[in-house]
């Protein structure tokens, strides 16, 4: 079942490369919220209640609905409705994140032990590649934020596949979860000003 | 063994006018009925053609030679448990490269006519296919790695009996993949638009202009059997072939008929690629099946 899920976080990942609109961006972070909610369930067999009940929670309600809802609202707010501003056309993007799959399975198959599971291996390090992928090829600074939340994605997915060995790290990764939505919810989601493009692209 | 063959030309008989009937009741019209394209295709070779000054030799083989090598490709594909009629190992490359010959005289052909509309409409429809080939590629060669053998017969009947537990995700990447390759090869939405009247905006359609009558209708009849042998091979991904033989003949058809449904509904609720998109929307697939790809290399651990 897990490897189910995993295989569907990766097809997101692709779609990550290949979507146009903020808003299918924001769909993608909340299903992969809910995919990580599910890997998480079926994974950590060897958990605390407690724990597990955290991290369930942490990925439900942070992930699926706090920071897709926040992301919207600061769409909403921009007026910025499609990821116009690229540095690279979308099908060299996709190139570079199949490319990036490949690098990724080679290094796992290079870093693989016995206590690691190398498709997680493997898809932790796509999901961190795709993740920087979308900050360095797009210009919107609000892309920026979802690549980042996507590297965090990647830092969680990493972090279950050793969570039976080291609870602990999950609890880190959630913390970082937290800061980041913190970040947002502080820079852009109060400050923004409505109508203007001033906090959605960098300056060159 | 001929089973396989003699079903794909059945289906191909009402495939297209399923596709029509789906669409006029999805649009609110009364419509065609099921067997118009072939009424159609009957009225087309009872004419002569008509030959430009321009054209050649080339021109006049390449329908013929298009529907051969559809034919031949039928061949290729087996059913339930019969090995298909020509089977050895590779002889998914052979399919594939049969298909893409075919697809090269059809090119060859709009090139021979001299009309920048054709030539056109050839170059864009070289670049689809190109593109889509390593889709087609990675995903037999996943189902090869996954049933560790390398002939369509062999692989399908072997498909549901590795007693590998993720066939189920094979079973669902490849269905949605072959629908959207067939889809793609067919030049149907959202890449193509079957039904445009723009030279311009064209891709399969501008090249087949030139030709009338008893060629056109041999072109129309490759489209039907190539729309059959990809729904073949759908329905060897998802029944698996140990089934009793009536069952799997009612399901061949009924899966079939739902692809046709599936391109039907496509049609009629999707709006068309802007061009410059098609590219990037096919190369999709490809990531899709090398994601599959890749899982099943680390399932198998092939490359540890």
């Amino acid at each position: 079942m897990v490897n189910y899920l995993i295989v569907l976080f990766a097809v997101t990942l692709i779609y990550f490369a290949s979507a146009e609109r903020l808003s299918t961006y924001v769909r993608l972070v909340a299903l992969q919220g809910l995919l990580l909610c599910g890997i998480a369930v079926f994974e950590l067999k060897e958990v605390n209640l407690a724990n597990l009940l955290f991290i369930v929670a942490e990925t439900l309600l942070f992930k699926t609905l706090l920071l897709p809802y926040l992301l919207s609202r600061i769409i909403r707010k921009s007026g910025v409705t499609k990821v116009h501003r690229q540095a690279v056309p979308g099908f060299y993007l996709l190139l570079f994140s199949i490319a990036g799959l490949l690098i990724s399975v080679i290094l796992a198959v290079i870093l693989v032990n016995p206590f690691i599971n190398s498709i997680y291996l493997a898809i932790a390090l796509f999901t961190l590649l795709t993740g920087l992928l979308l900050i360095v090829t797009h210009k919107l600074i609000i892309s920026h934020l979802i690549g980042f939340l996507v590297v965090e994605n990647a830092v969680f997915l990493f972090s279950l596949a050793i969570g039976n060995e080291m609870p602990m790290l999950i609890n880190i990764g959630i913390l970082l979860d937290i800061f980041v939505g913190v970040l947002i919810l502080g820079f852009f989601g109060l400050r923004l000003k409505p109508h203007t493009n001033e906090l959605t692209m960098l300056k060159d | 063994m001929m089973a396989g063959f003699i079903l794909i030309a059945v289906a191909a008989f009402f495939f297209p006018g399923v596709i029509l009937r789906t669409k006029s009741i999805a649009s609110g019209r009364k419509g065609p009925g099921i067997f118009q394209p072939w009424k159609d295709i009957a009225v087309l070779f009872r004419k002569g053609s008509v030959f430009s000054d321009t054209t050649g030799l080339i021109f006049r083989i390449a329908p013929s030679v298009t529907l051969a090598t559809v034919t031949v490709a039928m061949l290729l594909l087996p059913f339930a448990e019969q090995k298909a009629v020509l089977s050895f190992e590779g002889d998914f490359i052979l399919f594939a490269y049969l298909l893409a010959l075919g697809k090269f005289f059809t090119i060859i052909a709009a090139l021979d006519t001299g009309s920048s509309f054709e030539g056109m409409g050839a170059s864009r429809e070289a670049l689809f296919s190109m593109l889509v080939e390593p889709a087609f590629f990675i995903l037999i060669a996943t189902f090869a790695m996954f049933t560790g053998y390398t002939s369509f017969s062999v692989i399908f009947n072997h498909f549901f009996i590795t007693g590998n537990d993720y066939v189920l995700i094979y079973s669902i990447i490849g269905a949605y993949l072959l629908v959207q390759i067939a889809m793609i090869e067919n030049s149907r939405l959202p890449v193509d638009d079957p039904k445009t009247h723009l030279e311009l905006t064209m891709i399969h359609e501008v090249m087949i202009l030139d030709y009338s009558g008893f060629d056109k209708a041999l072109i129309h009849m490759g489209t039907y059997l190539k729309f059959a042998i990809y729904g073949s091979l759908i329905y060897n991904l998802v029944v698996p072939a140990g089934w009793n033989v009536i069952l799997q003949t009612g399901l061949f058809f009924a899966v079939q008929v739902l692809f046709a449904v599936v391109i039907g509904f496509t049609e009629s609720f999707r709006a068309r690629n802007k061009m410059n998109k098609n590219p990037k929307f096919i190369l999709t697939l490809s990531s899709i099946a090398l994601i599959a790809f890749m899982v099943i290399l680390i399932l198998t651990e092939k490359l540890a």
